[in-house]
Formats: structure tokens, sequence, C-alpha cells
């Protein structure tokens, strides 16, 4: 750690196999959106060597840290580059928010009439504004069929409000391992990220329930804005738990393996804030879409 | 009582961003601030959860279970 030079990484084979993996992964999806057979096994083969590429990827960058080759400059770039990731996730999510509040606040509003202008009322005789609103206004809905159907979300207080504490709840045991890895408690800190990761799998196996309930009573990714600002909000959230899940179990692996100390663990305090990150996310998605 | 629940997220989301300017900061300094930042997080975060529950219990606020029909 005594050289303050900037660090030129060396020439690495990796960059490469992750574009072949991402072409591989878009040819095979762009195939399959067209119905053809052999879609599916290269979108597999794609994710595959992406898998591949990144375990290769950070297992070199792992096995430099733990080297000692890097320097504090490398610490700060890592910094930065941790910190542009969570803008863009930031950005990502808000994007989604932001469309879950257009619809709902503007522009279904709109279609019914308020306050737009003189056009709207016109577009789609007979709609009323609701929220949720599960039909996406069309041809469909005029003539007295009715715009939503009666439906019952799944109750806020049944696995929503399960999946929070959950998810919560893992956010707890994460400040626990912090504190205890902090602290250089060792056997702690091993056993609070296995409750982290338990409850994040838990939480995964609850969701999948979820969207199993809901499929079943008739909201599905088609229902509406509504039915795709669901799924995609908790879809892509769900996807990042997995991650989160995925990053927490590597950084487990490596607390085993003795990598961090108390003052040295940035790669843990990037999962563990990004943990939270996702927890935040669920907080928001649990009072915007089942509260307010 | 809802504009109680988005001042509290408002603070968490604030703690949140905290914790990251202590991330990206590094050093002992930076780590104290992140772990306190993100310790505040979460315990708002339990409370909020909490208060809904209460909020909910005592009809102070009703939650999105059905949807309207026509």
């Amino acid at each position: 750690m005594s050289n303050e030079k900037y660090y030129v990484p060396h020439g690495t084979y990796w960059p490469i196999i992750g574009s072949i993996g991402i072409s591989t992964l878009f040819v095979g999806f762009a195939n399959q959106m067209h119905g053809v057979t052999w879609g599916w096994p290269v979108m597999v083969l794609g994710f595959a060597i992406i898998a591949f590429m990144m375990f290769g990827w950070l297992g070199t960058v792992v096995n430099e840290s733990v080297g000692g080759i890097y320097n504090s400059q490398v610490d700060r770039s890592f910094r930065w580059g941790m910190s542009w990731f969570i803008f863009s996730e930031v950005m990502f999510f808000a994007a989604f928010f932001g469309a879950l509040l257009y619809a709902r606040v503007l522009s279904v509003p709109w279609l019914g009439g308020a306050d737009n202008n003189m056009f709207t009322p016109e577009l789609w005789e007979g709609f009323k504004a609701t929220w949720p609103l599960i039909s996406t206004p069309s041809e469909v809905g005029q003539g007295g069929v009715t715009w939503s159907t009666n439906f019952k979300l799944v109750d806020t207080w049944g696995l929503p409000a399960i999946n929070t504490a959950l998810l919560l709840s893992s956010g707890v045991t994460i400040t626990y391992a912090h504190h205890a890895l902090r602290a250089g408690h060792r056997n702690a800190l091993i056993a609070w990220m296995i409750a982290t990761i338990a409850l994040g799998a838990v939480f995964l196996g609850f969701q999948i329930t979820e969207y199993g309930h809901a499929y079943h009573d008739g909201l599905k990714l088609t229902s509406g804005i509504y039915g795709s600002t669901f799924y995609l909000l908790t879809g892509f959230h769900g996807f990042h738990v997995t991650i989160g899940v995925i990053m927490l179990t590597v950084i487990l692996y490596r607390i085993q393996k003795g990598h961090f100390d108390s003052d040295n663990h940035f790669a843990f305090e990037g999962v563990a804030w990004y943990w939270h990150f996702v927890d935040v996310v669920w907080l928001g998605l649990f009072i915007f879409v089942y509260w307010l | 009582m809802n504009l109680i629940v988005l001042a509290l997220v408002l603070v968490i989301f604030l703690s949140l961003g905290s914790a990251l300017i202590g991330l990206l900061r590094g050093g002992k300094q930076g780590s104290d601030k992140m772990f306190k930042a993100l310790r505040m997080r979460i315990s708002l975060s339990v409370f909020l959860f909490i208060l809904l529950m209460f909020a909910s219990f005592m009809g102070w606020i009703e939650p999105n279970n059905i949807l309207p029909t026509q």
C-alpha cells in the first residue's frame, strides 16, 4: 500500500468475454421474442457466459485486493465507482416511482376529464378515473362494460406487511453485522450475515407466493397501468433483492476467508449500503402502493 | 397522517444519502459517518412500520385493500 502512483490495470480478456456474453444474451432474447426455438438456449448460454465473466473478473479483483496491490488511489476510485453505480440505481427506481406518480396523479385523472383540456372527456366515453386502474382505456371499456372489475388486492396486512417486516429485520441484522465487523467480533458477524441472507431468501420466497396469488386473482402485467407499474416496480425490486442476496453470500464467503478487518472492509460497506437501499425501495413500495 | 409518513420517508432517504457520503469519503471518519447514518436509517424505518401498524389500528389511516368498483 506504500505505492501511491496511479494504478494502471494489466491487460485482461474479461471485458471481451463480457461483451460476447451480453451479445449472446440479446441475440437469444430477440429471437425468443420472435418465437425462434433456439432463442431460449442461446439466452441461457449468454447468461452463463456473463456469470462466468463476473466470477472470473471479480475474482481477479478480489485476489489483487487481498494481494496488497491496491493503494489509496484505487480505494478512492472504487468508492467513486460505487457512488456512480448507486446514482444510476436511484435514477432507475426514481423513473419507475415517477411513472407510478404520473399515472396516478396526472394521466388517469386527465383521462377521466379532470382539469386538463376540453378534449379528454371525449377520448373514452364513460371512462371514470379510478385507482388502482386495472384495465387500459379502449373500445373494450365502452358500451356499458366496466372499466375495472370487482377485484380484491392482496390484503395489505397479509404478505406485503410480512415481507416488509422481513426486509426491515434483515436491515436490522445487517446493521448488527456491520457493528460486529467494526468491533472485530468475527463469530457474531458471521451469524448476523447468515441471518440477513436467510431473511432475504425468505422474502423472495414470499414474493413469488404473492405473485402467484395476484396472478390467480387476475392482476397481471397487462392489467392496465396499475398492473404494469406494480409488476415493473416489485419485479425489478425482487431482482435487486436477488442480486443483494448473491452479493451478501459472496461477502460471507470472503469474511470466512478473513479478507476484512475492522478498518478495511470497503466491499462489505458497499454491499451493506446496497442492501439498505433495496430495503428503503421496498419501504417506498409498501407505502406508495399499499398505503398512500 | 399522510404528511407524517411522507416526512419520515424523506428523513429515511436523507439518512441513506448521508451514509453514501460517508461511503464516498472513506477512512475512519467516513466509515463512522456511514455506520451512524445507516443505524439511523433502519431505526427510523422500523419506527415508521410500527407507526403505520398503530395508525391503522387506531383508524387514522386506511390501506388500499380493495379496488373501487363501478
